[in-house]
Formats: C-alpha cells, structure tokens, sequence
C-alpha cells in the first residue's frame, strides 16, 4: 500500500463521511486557486496546516514526505517565469516582474497541494469509488476503477520483488543489463496483471458473478456540524484575504 | 510532464477540463458498452488500468544521465486503443493525483489531454499508419511510443504557454521557453521510451501472444490459423 493511502486507512478522521472531507479539502484548494496569491495562498496554506496537523492528525513527517513531491514540481515549474525570451534585451533576459509572478505561482500551488493532501490523507480511496456511482460515473467505469486499485497496489509489490531478484542476479550492473531488467519488469507486470484478472474471473464466475461487483462500503452519516464549520472555514479564509487585499491596495 | 496542483489559473483549468471531457465521455461510453456486451472484460479492462498505473512507477534511465518514468501512453493506446485509454488515463491520473501527490485535481483536465487524450491519439495514429503502410511492428510500436511520448510533452508545453505567456515575446516566446526546456530532457525520454516500449513488446510476444491476438496487436501465424480452422 502506498504511504498517503495506508496513512488515510488509519486516519482519525477515516469515519467520516468523504463529502465532508471533500468540501473542506478541495473546498480549500479551489479557494487556493480561485483568490489573489498574494495573501490569500499564506492565509489557506495556513488555515489547511492547521487542520492537517490539529484535528486531522497527520503526522508531520508523514505530511512532509508527500508534501516535498509536489513542492519540487512547483519550484522546477516556476524557474522558467523568470526569464524572458526575445524583445530588446536579448534572446534571454531575467523578467521584470520575473520573481513576483515566481513567487506567486509557488504560494498557489503550495496551498492548492496542502488541500489536496488534507483530503487524500484522510479518506482511503477505497471509500470514494462507491460513492461515484450516486455521483453519475457510470457503475462499470466505478468497477473498472475498484479492481484498477485493488491490483495496482498487488502488481507495486511484486514489481519491487521483481526488482529486488533483478537487482540481486547483477540485472542492474551496467546500461544494457538496465534496459534488459526495465523491459522484464514492465513485461512481468503485463503478465502478472492479466494472470491475475484471468484468476479472478474465474473465482468470481465460481460466485455467480453478473457483471457487478458489489463491495461493502463503510456507513457514515453526514455531519452538519463538520459541513457548516468547514464552510465557515472557507468564508473567514476568503473574507480574511479580500480584507487584507483591500488594505494592501 | 504532469502540472501541479494548482498551477493553471482557474479559467485554464476549467478550459482544458471542458476540452477533454467529450473524449473521457466517448470512452467511457465505449467502456460500458464493453462491459455490458462481455461482463468479464471488467477485470481484463481493470488489469489494463492497473497495467498502465505500475508503468508510471517504472524508472527510466535518460541519456543526460537523470532518471524519469515512461508516460506509458504510447504502449496503452497500441494495447487497449485511445477511447479506452482515455478513461484508464483520467483514472491513472486521479489516483497519481490522491495517491502519489503526482499532478492534482484542479489540473487534471489538462492532464488528462496531454496524457490520456492527444499522447495516445497521436502515438495510436502514427503507429496505425506504419502499420498499414507495412513497417514492421517493432518499427510502428517504436514510432508509436516515441510520438505518443513527444505529443504529450508538446501539448503540455501549448497548455503552459497559454497560462503563462512571456513579457517579451508573448504566448510564441513563452511556447519557445517551454517547449526548449522540454526538448532538452524530453527528447532523450522519447526515444528511451520508444526503445522500452519495443523491449517490452518483444517480450509479450514470447510470453504473452494470446493476449496480445485477444487485443488485436498481434496476429495468428498462418499455421496457427489452420490450427484454428
């Protein structure tokens, strides 16, 4: 299993019904994305880390190790504002408003992932598939993305088996024995994934399967409490943002 | 090549989300006609999808000596063809998003039209045309894979120019910015892509061509024919 999704199994907030968590967690990146960087991204970064570290209860080392993913991504993406291509400097020169709009994009982005990971560190996504079905996804896509998610995680495991032996056999030694091991590996967990389709094919018709796979789907009840204190979250976070703006100005 | 979360403006983000919606919709449509024609195709449709989602946990080495994954989008179109591969994509790229923090939600629609719409559509077409045009295989999957690849990281480049044109030389230079920085450590990934991709399918072809003539990607010999009939 993944480290966000073993993390969200045995989250505190893992009862909760995926609706709440979704309005408070996208709720915070849509805002991330939607108000002016400057100050709202501090202010629902803010907002967000204290909930993730408060009563979401993830831990910090946990948050960092994902966090520091998209962070990377971030700064990459944003080094090339600041330059600029032709005009009268020449071909390559530093932009004027280079860093500020630099800075502003990595603020965004680094609020818009702290909401996504609030989300995903609290609600398995084993919990949200079913619930696309009442969503409008059609069932059979739903399904198609259930076994997706269950052997994903079995073909990650034997992939690093697979790679381990490779790696122990000197499959790793020099460029062409790395080619060889990739091709294996890739080949192997074509195989495997099919192999283990055929398998459940065959162990489901044993059950009479009719095209359906039903799975349990843990109860929760929506919480109004939780709803309305989230949206009143985004309001002071959104209020908070256009007030300093407007002093800012 | 996947954008973060949060880095499209939200018009952008809406924008592409509108764009490759019909296509994600087509597939899905074709999905559940599939299923509902043969109920067991969802597990064969599933292991394709998980298929698709462990190639972007695979390491490639590059030729400037850093190390990326294959974008995979060439080998699932030539496996399972674009309209399915769109729907597998969107999935692939939500659970990339939630699970590995890799791309995000608010700019998954524009991932899913460089990775899971125009990538396969290109790679698929160009593989098709070789293939008709009586290339050998390993050729067309070569040039499927390689364009596949390029595509993606091509719209990408347009999907970032757009969003970010450059003070001096507007959406052209910012498109130059990009796509120069791509071309750098992009074009090296293509090729190492396209060689996986052939290695790969060479490999399914000696373990695996049942399933391989079950997706249409390989043929029966002509003595296996006579066997059949």
């Amino acid at each position: 299993m993944l480290p966000i999704d073993a993390a969200a199994h045995s989250s505190r907030w893992r009862g909760r019904h995926p609706l709440e968590k979704a309005l408070l967690g996208l709720g915070l990146t849509l805002t991330a994305v939607c108000l002016p960087p400057w100050p709202g991204a501090p202010l629902v970064a803010a907002a967000t880390l204290a909930v993730l570290l408060g009563p979401a209860g993830v831990g910090r080392r946990q948050l960092w190790r994902a966090f520091r993913i998209p962070l990377g991504f971030c700064v990459t993406g944003a080094v090339p504002l600041l330059f600029a291509v032709g005009g009268p400097a020449g071909l390559v020169s530093l932009a004027p408003d280079g860093p500020r709009h630099a800075a502003e994009l990595l603020l965004r982005t680094s609020a818009a992932s702290l909401g996504v990971l609030l989300f995903a560190f609290t609600t398995p996504v084993s919990d949200v598939l079913p619930r696309l079905v009442r969503a409008g996804v059609p069932a059979p896509v739903v399904d198609v993305a259930l076994v997706m998610y269950r052997i994903g995680f079995l073909l990650l495991d034997s992939l690093a088996q697979v790679r381990a032996a490779q790696a122990a056999r000197l499959g790793t030694a020099g460029r062409a024995a790395v080619w060889r091991s990739l091709a294996g590996l890739a080949a192997t967990s074509f195989v495997r994934a099919f192999d283990r389709a055929g398998r459940l094919q065959a162990g489901l018709a044993g059950r009479g399967y009719d095209g359906t796979l039903r799975v349990l789907v843990p109860e929760a009840r929506l919480s109004w409490r939780f709803l309305a204190a989230s949206a009143a979250l985004l309001a002071v976070v959104v209020a908070a943002t256009l007030v300093l703006k407007g002093l800012w100005l | 090549m996947h954008i973060a979360e949060g880095f499209l403006p939200p018009l952008h983000a809406a924008a592409w989300g509108v764009a490759s919606a019909p296509f994600v919709v087509h597939g899905a449509r074709a999905l559940t006609r599939e299923v509902k024609a043969n109920p067991e195709s969802t597990l064969l449709l599933g292991a394709s999808g998980a298929f698709t989602f462990v190639l972007s946990a695979l390491k490639i080495p590059s030729v400037t000596g850093s190390c990326s994954h294959p974008t995979g989008t060439g080998l699932g179109a030539i496996l399972f063809r674009p309209p399915v591969m769109a729907v597998l994509g969107t999935v692939t790229l939500l659970f990339q998003a939630l699970l590995l923090a890799h791309g995000g939600l608010t700019t998954l629609g524009a991932n899913v039209f460089s990775m899971a719409v125009a990538g396969p559509w290109a790679g698929y077409g160009v593989y098709r045309l070789l293939k008709k045009s009586d290339v050998p295989l390993m050729v067309s999957v070569f040039f499927g894979a390689f364009f596949a690849d390029l595509v993606t990281y091509c719209v990408t480049s347009v999907q970032l120019a757009l969003a970010f044109p450059d003070p001096a030389g507007g959406v052209a230079g910012a498109l130059a910015k990009f796509g120069g920085i791509f071309a750098l450590t992009q074009l090296p990934l293509a090729v190492s892509e396209g060689l996986l991709t052939v290695l790969v399918m060479r490999l399914l072809m000696q373990s695996s061509k049942a399933d391989l003539i079950r997706l249409g990607v390989a043929k029966l010999t002509a003595s296996r024919e006579a066997t059949a009939r």
